[in-house]
């Protein structure tokens, strides 16, 4: 590997944030564990040297596959991941086992996406393909035998002992498949041909795919009452769609739709209806469906600014503590400190992904890079301002912290794309040299291997 | 594309901000509202894993304590009341579901060391920053004034005139706080529900909480009122009579047990004849007795450091108020503490007190004083009087006839050993009407030395028996009294 300066200091950046991060998280274990049961935790020196282990994994393959990309993604997805374990593991025993088979899973999945995944625009080339598995797996939960329902939401497949939320891998599928489909399509969209009065329509060819896509998948997550889902999904398919056809006009189309449909949603689901009303009076219903929402905002309250100290509050108290609700349990036992390094921490990821879109050069990757980051900033914001109120509650995790393999694992494989950008753009720009990927250097092997077969007789 | 991804940028920035207002919003400005639903307990869970300070008597008895639970229990300190019931209705009781009272309540930021003082403290002092209560009340005074009650529902109350401040109260029936405090909520619930379901309401200390026709006790008032009003001094004599018909009626008054009763003002006084004083309500009239009886507190709430305390009664029937010029036969009667009359056990306590400390009723406390964890005080409490109803002269010619009620009148049996000369009237409210069975309360207040009051005691007996509304209340309530004072007198601190 040659010598790049540049890449050296990001790398060793990164691994100075991964560690802090790492120490941070092993701090507040120690610390849940003597405010719990007034005791270190049994476990101390295993979850360290685990914990250690996985980040400087992941840390490792930046180095060998994408030594130019930003170094604080990484680190900042280590922090939250480690947050949200140790209030999974402060909360059940349970759950927190399973929480580390997933974090391992998650570990490797990003591992082998930069060792895959070396060049962005081979995925252009899958676009009908991600479109496909994309719609597909959202569907599989409604299909009988497998799919099953958990709390009203019909959004689980079970096989065998493992349960996965196939709609959280989704959203990356149909991102990719926008962003390629768009960057091929988004001038014809954008000039737009036929005339409405002031309006120009773009042709109904060009724009007919994606909008299909679009409506059948909010359509299928509506059907499975995931709303939250749902809702995310309007948003990035709006905001795509806005930022490759340069075209404020799908903003406002974006916003009427989204009227409607939320109109429609009220006046048909049941579901929609008590959540407007949970959100708006938790009190009256307390006994009820307010329960969990009252039961919140109690935890925030007596969090107040520097929190009850981790271990020590009563975050138990909340029905859904370690999922939707993760955040109020931070807020409890952190505090406000605590709760806003939680946002501050996504709003960094937020400028770290929109950076590496606007460094992208090539449409595709600019937009796919627009998307990730869409998802990852907005599913954040959906869960926060739900949990505290200020829209309507939707189920759905808080990436990297709520406890859950598939929302893990896909928001790691996320961050491996968008690392994969990054370091694609470092590349182009001449930050870091060029080198032959894993299959560029065996398909080379191979040529000269035939060369020599061809030369010899 | 890059115009709009900034663009981007920036909407999700406002949108977490929206986010970190409403973080702001709820857990700083909402905060204590929130943590004081009804429906949030998480302030309670947190506070049953925090020590607790004690609260400690006059003469250093523990009577109510954070000990730490045993492996398994559900909170971290259990609290425990080691006199058992006889303070209990001073401490009050600390529960998980089901609040606390008296002072458990009203000195919990002391007690969980959650005052400024305290808290500034702890932060460069050790890790427990509780602290302690101390009180006036002394243990063994409690449990003579206890034995002495024994198991008759009343009260007795002992009191320094000069100060205010309780020696000891003690209420019967009384809850045993132990038995509440318990962290099994179905066994405190069940305990609670018992209390709730007795007619004698043992969760209301009747020493403070409660009010009773105070009878000829009330006579006290009257007196004082009349004297400083001039309507009678000691050189007043009244006939013996029976019956007097006050105006307005023909229904006429009589005294105790309708005999004949008269004499000299001191004579009247410790014999107790009804007809005289109320002669004096109808002479001093509906405004100057009503006037003279707020001055003595009637109709506000006791001062006391505790909570929830009663008023006295003088002017209202039930909640409405008593037009006495339309109704002077009312106030013929309420002179002699009969009618609408009610006094709050503590209250006649403090009304002696005046009579001993030359006219002005001090506030009654029980709190000594207040200590941080290392033992620095926190508070002390400034004695204060609330009211001077007397002059120290009117004072004094009183003492002069409540001494004559322990030497010669009903008061004879709260005469004290080794001479020491005490002063006191008695009470005997009846509260059945003509013909039906009798029932009566019955009531002794009085303090001693009379040259140097030093001591006040009041005590107190509900007529809810035959035995009791037999009796009077200078020969059921007057050996109470004497067994206080001679103990008082014989172990002093």
């Amino acid at each position: 590997m040659s010598n790049s300066p540049l890449a050296a200091a990001r790398r060793n950046g990164e691994l100075g944030l991964v560690v802090m991060a790492a120490c941070i998280t092993g701090a507040a274990y120690v610390l849940a564990s003597l405010g719990k049961n007034s005791e270190m935790p049994a476990t101390v020196v295993p979850f360290l040297l685990a914990l250690l282990g996985m980040l400087v994994a992941a840390h490792v393959a930046t180095r060998y596959f994408a030594r130019g990309a930003d170094g604080t993604l990484l680190p900042l997805a280590a922090l939250m991941h480690g947050i949200g374990y140790v209030m999974i593991a402060r909360l059940s025993d349970r759950r927190a086992a399973l929480q580390t088979t997933w974090s391992l899973i998650a570990i490797v999945a990003f591992v082998l996406v930069l060792m895959l995944v070396q060049r962005p625009p081979d995925l252009a080339r899958y676009k009908w393909t991600f479109l496909f598995v994309g719609a597909g797996s959202l569907v599989l939960p409604l299909v009988p035998g497998i799919g099953t329902s958990v709390g009203g939401a019909r959004i689980w497949v079970r096989i065998g002992p493992v349960s996965i939320q196939p709609g959280e891998f989704a959203k990356i599928a149909l991102a990719l498949f926008f962003a390629a489909y768009l960057a091929d399509n988004r001038e014809l969209i954008a000039a737009g041909t036929r005339r409405i009065g002031p309006m120009r329509i773009p042709e109904l060819r060009y724009l007919l795919p994606i909008t299909l896509a679009w409506g059948f998948a909010v359509v299928v997550m509506v059907a499975e009452k995931d709303l939250g889902s749902a809702l995310l999904f309007f948003t990035l398919f709006t905001v795509m769609m806005w930022v490759a056809t340069e075209r404020s006009i799908y903003l406002v189309v974006g916003f009427v739709l989204f009227a409607a449909a939320a109109f429609t949603a009220y006046k048909m689901f049941g579901v929609v209806q008590t959540r407007v009303q949970v959100w708006t009076d938790p009190w009256s219903q307390y006994e009820g469906k307010g329960y969990q929402s009252a039961q919140s905002m109690f935890a925030f309250a007596n969090g107040g600014t520097g929190g009850t100290g981790l271990g020590m509050g009563s975050p138990n108290k909340i029905p859904a503590a370690s999922t939707d609700y993760i955040y109020a349990a931070i807020g409890e036992e952190m505090g406000l400190v605590g709760a806003a390094a939680v946002l501050i921490a996504f709003v960094l990821m937020i400028g770290a992904g929109l950076r590496i879109a606007i460094r992208a050069d090539r449409p595709f990757e600019k937009l796919l890079a627009t998307g990730l980051t869409t998802i990852i900033g907005m599913q954040a914001f959906i869960i926060t301002a739900g949990v505290l109120r200020v829209i309507p509650l939707t189920g759905i995790t808080l990436p990297f912290v709520s406890y859950g393999g598939s929302s893990l694992l896909s928001n790691y494989i996320l961050l491996a794309l968008l690392i994969r950008i990054s370091d694609s753009s470092a590349k182009r720009l001449g930050e870091v040299p060029d080198e032959l990927s894993l299959g560029e250097r065996w398909e080379t092997y191979q040529l000269r291997r035939a060369a020599k077969r061809t030369a010899r007789p | 594309m890059n115009g709009q991804i900034r663009k981007l940028a920036a909407a999700l920035l406002v949108l977490y901000m929206v986010v970190f207002v409403a973080l702001n919003t709820i857990q700083v400005a909402r905060k204590e509202a929130l943590d004081e639903n009804p429906n949030n307990n998480r302030q309670t869970i947190r506070d049953f894993n925090r020590p607790r300070g004690p609260i400690v008597t006059a003469d250093g008895v523990v009577i109510a304590q954070s000990v730490p639970t045993l492996e398994g229990d559900e909170f971290d300190y259990q609290r425990e009341y080691p006199q058992a019931d006889i303070f209990s209705n001073i401490t009050g009781y600390y529960t998980y579901g089901f609040g606390s009272t008296q002072l458990e309540r009203r000195q919990s930021d002391v007690l969980m060391g959650d005052t400024a003082a305290q808290k500034v403290a702890s932060v460069f002092g050790s890790g427990d920053s509780t602290g302690s209560v101390v009180l006036t009340m002394r243990a063994d005074l409690q449990r003579v004034a206890a034995d002495a009650l024994g198991e008759r529902e009343g009260s007795a109350v002992v009191m320094d005139p000069t100060t205010g401040a309780i020696l000891a109260m003690v209420s019967f029936p009384r809850i045993d706080s132990n038995l509440i405090s318990t962290h099994n909520t179905k066994e405190a619930e069940d305990v609670l529900a018992f209390y709730n379901s007795l007619d004698s309401k043992p969760l209301l200390a009747n020493a403070y909480q409660e009010r009773y026709m105070p009878g000829s006790s009330f006579k006290i008032i009257t007196t004082g009122i009349a004297l400083e009003a001039g309507v009678t001094d000691l050189e007043r004599s009244w006939p013996d009579e029976k019956e007097w018909l006050p105006p307005q009626t023909d229904d006429p008054i009589q005294n105790y047990g309708g005999k004949e009763c008269g004499g000299s003002m001191a004579e009247i006084f410790y014999r107790s004849c009804n007809i005289p004083f109320a002669q004096m309500a109808v002479e001093l009239g509906p405004e100057r007795m009503v006037a003279g009886v707020r001055a003595w507190g009637v109709g506000e709430q006791i001062p006391i450091d505790l909570p929830a305390a009663a008023a006295s009664n003088f002017e209202n029937a039930g909640s409405d108020p008593i037009d006495f010029s339309q109704n002077l036969p009312l106030l013929a009667i309420g002179g002699f503490g009969q009618a609408n009359d009610t006094m709050v056990p503590l209250h006649m306590c403090m009304v002696a007190a005046t009579v001993a400390n030359g006219g002005r009723m001090m506030a009654p406390y029980v709190v000594d004083r207040t200590l941080d964890h290392d033992g620095r005080v926190l508070d002390h409490t400034e004695p204060y009087a609330w009211k001077t109803p007397i002059s120290a002269a009117t004072a004094a010619t009183m003492t002069d006839l409540m001494v004559g009620v322990v030497n010669q009148g009903t008061g004879k049996p709260m005469q004290l050993a080794n001479g020491i000369q005490a002063a006191a009237k008695t009470g005997t409210a009846q509260l059945n009407s003509a013909g039906e069975p009798q029932r009566s309360h019955a009531w002794i207040v009085g303090f001693a030395p009379a040259e140097a009051p030093r001591y006040v005691v009041a005590v107190m007996l509900k007529g809810t028996n035959d035995e009791i509304s037999a009796s009077t209340g200078g020969r059921l309530a007057g050996p109470i009294a004497k067994t206080i004072f001679d103990y008082l007198f014989s172990h002093e601190p």
